[in-house]
């Protein structure tokens, strides 16, 4: 495993820092510690390790004192992220304490944390789509927001060697507006999900429903095993079988010997050098020290996620920069976005009673967009687009409290009847880039640790909340279409943040007066740092963004050690 | 009707009639056995009652019955260890209702009824309870209406004994490493309904 810089008494200076060791900081650490950079990686939670580190991996629900439940006590610590659903007896270890890192919602939104090592690369919802020019030219096209500096061919390749060494799962599909990615084999759809897909796809012309393209093995590579189908992946994967940084990248960056982690680490600050004009380290606040530290570097990537790179960034003052590490255009902070989500439709398939499946497929169905991709298929009452996720199942005996009845034969039919088919789809719908939607730096509520929180003002506007009608309509409309019984179109009206996908507050752009980063992902005015998570993203689109971050990553650490080797940073 | 409902109509009652009730209730519980293991939150009358409602909703038959598995002790649990005070409270207030409408309709709680007065009185409750909306990654989509405590209370009891090494492992299909994911495979090649 990595170094572990623990006791801080090795060398404080490396060849570069990396903030944050998830998703897209173990991409920077692999790429850096790969072309021979002495790396540092500051992760401010603990260490986590493959299986050693997975304490419930293995378990089954009767392991469990409460069999997943949790205490009062649990729902305080995880007070904001109780509110995903997803936090359980099982997987609440690898999510943050809100108590310790609070933060304001000036309007509700909902920032969902992982603060240890893999950060939400661990907890993620691994389907992967890659971008194409239909979102790369969006905000030229209609004028919101401000230009990508990149198109797709600059990305493509970049798709392609990540997508290899991460291993991706699904099926080629030839769309233009959602580009195939370099495949392992597709999961298989179930028997509803092939009935419901051909019906739409007769009735749709130009609709397809395809199997989610996944960060999942399906074949072993690289001394990974494939997926096994047991559906534990947020407890971590003793296969490792699924793309996280604590099983894929962060192993290959410490393969190299260039690699050390620095566990409760939380950056505070980028040092900036007035006379050289550039950053030269990172202050830390050691977590169970509260001590601070200074580490130096001559390459910095901001890799802490979208609203902790900016919390950094904002907290990185000095005379050249007094509101903020490299927002001359006032834009840092600004921008924030995420996906609507929890709007669609449920119905029950009548059909196929006597079929049934065998695995638990960690994985669902897609409908790639269909609006807005052209005149044919504009809309009236709004911009950009959605795509759907969704899958079929039988509930099994999860569904027998809505079964009726009660003794000997209700009892029995627990172990014999899977109960009705269902289906559903949930869209997931590109947001605007507006400016009005922003964190600042909130100077009266601190951390356990003194320092400043951030207080978020983030709002759907009139596109995503018509955007959102649109994709109760069509779902309950495609249903419908598919023979679906007694369905119901919901909207859940979530908060902004609840599809954990937040991004764009320091956006890339063409221009220092309007954005924050150049187009290799480097901050306009400090070219030796580097932004590479979600808050990098110029607009959004609506498919799921970790492989674009991976992508994004990959060529900006490319760029930065083509400029080490030329003397240029 | 609702538990606010039910309240209300218990206290429509009046003194009398409740009075009756009452010592009639005292007079059964003396008459009980006691119960064979300690409670953490419920009372021992609530135990008994949770222990009648599991009994009548999961059976022993060939395959085991609810308390077989112990699914009372472990909603005693859920409620001692899960719930905040509030919900605490909520489950008192329910399970007095419950018993209360019992009460008024057979004069006595639900644990002292006959197997066919339970039955009767379970179809009641459960007819017109608004069912669970369905969930989507763990959430459940669109308003739910409240379920009543008798819905509630019967998922509760099916999620505590299919949760349980007995029934989750020798009882359903248990099946923890797949291997693969097959999406089309006839029940009668399953077999059972899936554990996990």
């Amino acid at each position: 495993m990595p170094n572990y810089n623990i006791d801080a008494r090795q060398d404080m200076t490396y060849d570069a820092i990396v903030i944050g060791s998830g998703m897209s900081g173990g991409w920077a650490a692999k790429e850096l510690c790969e072309a021979g950079l002495k790396t540092l990686v500051l992760e401010r939670g603990r260490i986590v390790e493959p299986i050693k580190d997975f304490p419930t991996m293995n378990l089954e629900s009767w392991d469990f004192e409460l069999r997943g439940g949790l205490t009062p006590e649990d729902r305080q610590k995880h007070y904001k992220g109780i509110r995903t659903g997803f936090i359980g007896e099982a997987n609440k270890h690898f999510y943050a304490n809100d108590e310790e890192d609070p933060y304001t919602e000036v309007k509700p939104f909902l920032w969902v944390r992982a603060h240890q090592m893999g950060g939400r690369s661990q907890l993620w919802g691994r389907q992967c789509y890659r971008w194409s020019d239909l979102d790369f030219e969006a905000n030229a096209r209609d004028g919101h927001g401000v230009d990508w500096p990149i198109r797709y061919r600059d990305l493509e390749s970049w798709y392609t060697y990540v997508e290899t060494f991460a291993g991706i799962s699904g099926e080629a599909l030839g769309l233009p507006h959602l580009p195939d990615s370099h495949f392992l084999p597709p999961m298989e759809l179930n028997c509803v999900e092939k009935d419901v897909k051909a019906r739409i796809e007769q009735q749709y012309p130009g609709r397809h429903l395809i199997i989610g393209r996944v960060a999942h093995l399906t074949e072993p590579i690289n001394g990974r095993g494939k997926c096994q189908y047991r559906n534990k992946c947020d407890r971590g994967c003793p296969f490792s079988a699924f793309f996280s940084s604590t099983a894929v990248t962060l192993p290959a960056a410490d393969a190299t010997g260039n690699l050390t982690v620095r566990p409760f680490s939380i950056a505070h600050s980028i040092i900036y050098d007035e006379q050289q004009g550039k950053a030269t380290g990172v202050r830390l606040i050691d977590s169970e020290t509260g001590e601070m530290k200074e580490y130096f570097a001559r390459i910095i990537f901001c890799n802490a996620s979208t609203l902790g790179t900016t919390r950094i960034l904002l907290n990185s003052t000095s005379s050249r920069f007094p509101n903020g590490m490299g927002n001359d255009s006032g834009e840092l902070g600004h921008n924030l976005m995420d996906h609507t989500y929890r709007v669609g439709a449920f119905g029950r398939f009548d059909g196929h009673e006597d079929m049934y499946y065998s695995g638990r497929r960690p994985n669902g169905i897609y409908i790639p967009r269909y609006r807005n991709l052209d005149e044919q298929t504009k809309s009236d009452t709004f911009v950009r687009g959605f795509g759907y996720q969704g899958g079929a199942g039988r509930a099994g005996w999860g569904g027998a409290g809505n079964a009726d009845g009660f003794g000997a034969e209700y009892k029995d039919a627990l172990f014999t009847d899977p109960g009705p088919w269902s289906f559903f789809i949930t869209g997931f719908a590109e947001c605007l880039p507006y400016h009005e939607n922003h964190v600042t730096l909130d100077t009266q509520n601190l951390d356990k640790w003194g320092q400043p929180t951030l207080a978020i003002d983030c709002e759907w506007k009139e596109n995503e909340l018509a955007m959102n009608q649109q994709i109760e309509i069509d779902a309950v409309e495609m249903l419908e279409r598919a023979g679906l019984q007694d369905i119901v179109g919901f909207n859940n009206r979530h908060e902004p943040g609840y599809g954990i996908h937040e991004m764009g507050t320091a956006r890339m752009g063409r221009d220092p007066k309007t954005s924050v980063l150049n187009g290799t992902n480097q901050l306009h005015g400090v070219p030796n740092v580097f932004v590479t998570d979600g808050a990098c993203m110029t607009s959004n689109s609506c498919v799921n963004p970790s492989l674009t971050y991976m992508a994004l990553t990959a060529r900006a650490a490319d760029h930065a050690i083509s400029e080490l080797k030329k003397l240029n940073l | 009707m609702d538990r606010r409902e039910a309240l209300k109509r218990t206290a429509l009652l009046g003194g009398a009639a409740a009075s009756t009730t009452l010592l009639g209730l005292l007079q059964a519980c003396q008459q009980q056995p006691r119960l064979e293991w300690q409670p953490v939150f419920l009372s021992m009358d609530h135990a008994r009652l949770v222990a009648a409602l599991v009994d009548t909703i999961l059976p022993a038959t060939a395959t085991p019955g609810g308390l077989d598995v112990k699914v009372d002790l472990f909603i005693d649990l859920v409620y001692a260890r899960t719930y905040d005070a509030a919900g605490q409270q909520q489950v008192v207030e329910d399970l007095e209702a419950f018993n209360s409408r019992s009460a008024a309709q057979f004069g006595k709680p639900f644990a002292d009824l006959e197997a066919d007065q339970r039955r009767a009185f379970l179809q009641e409750e459960e007819a017109g309870a608004p069912p669970f909306n369905p969930r989507v990654w763990g959430t459940a989509v669109g308003e739910q209406a409240p379920v009543g405590f008798y819905r509630g209370f019967k998922a509760m009891a099916v999620w505590a004994y299919c949760s349980t090494e007995a029934i989750g492992k020798n009882q359903l299909n248990y099946d923890p490493i797949p291997g693969g994911f097959r999406g089309c495979v006839p029940l009668s090649e399953v077999g059972k309904v899936w554990s996990l």
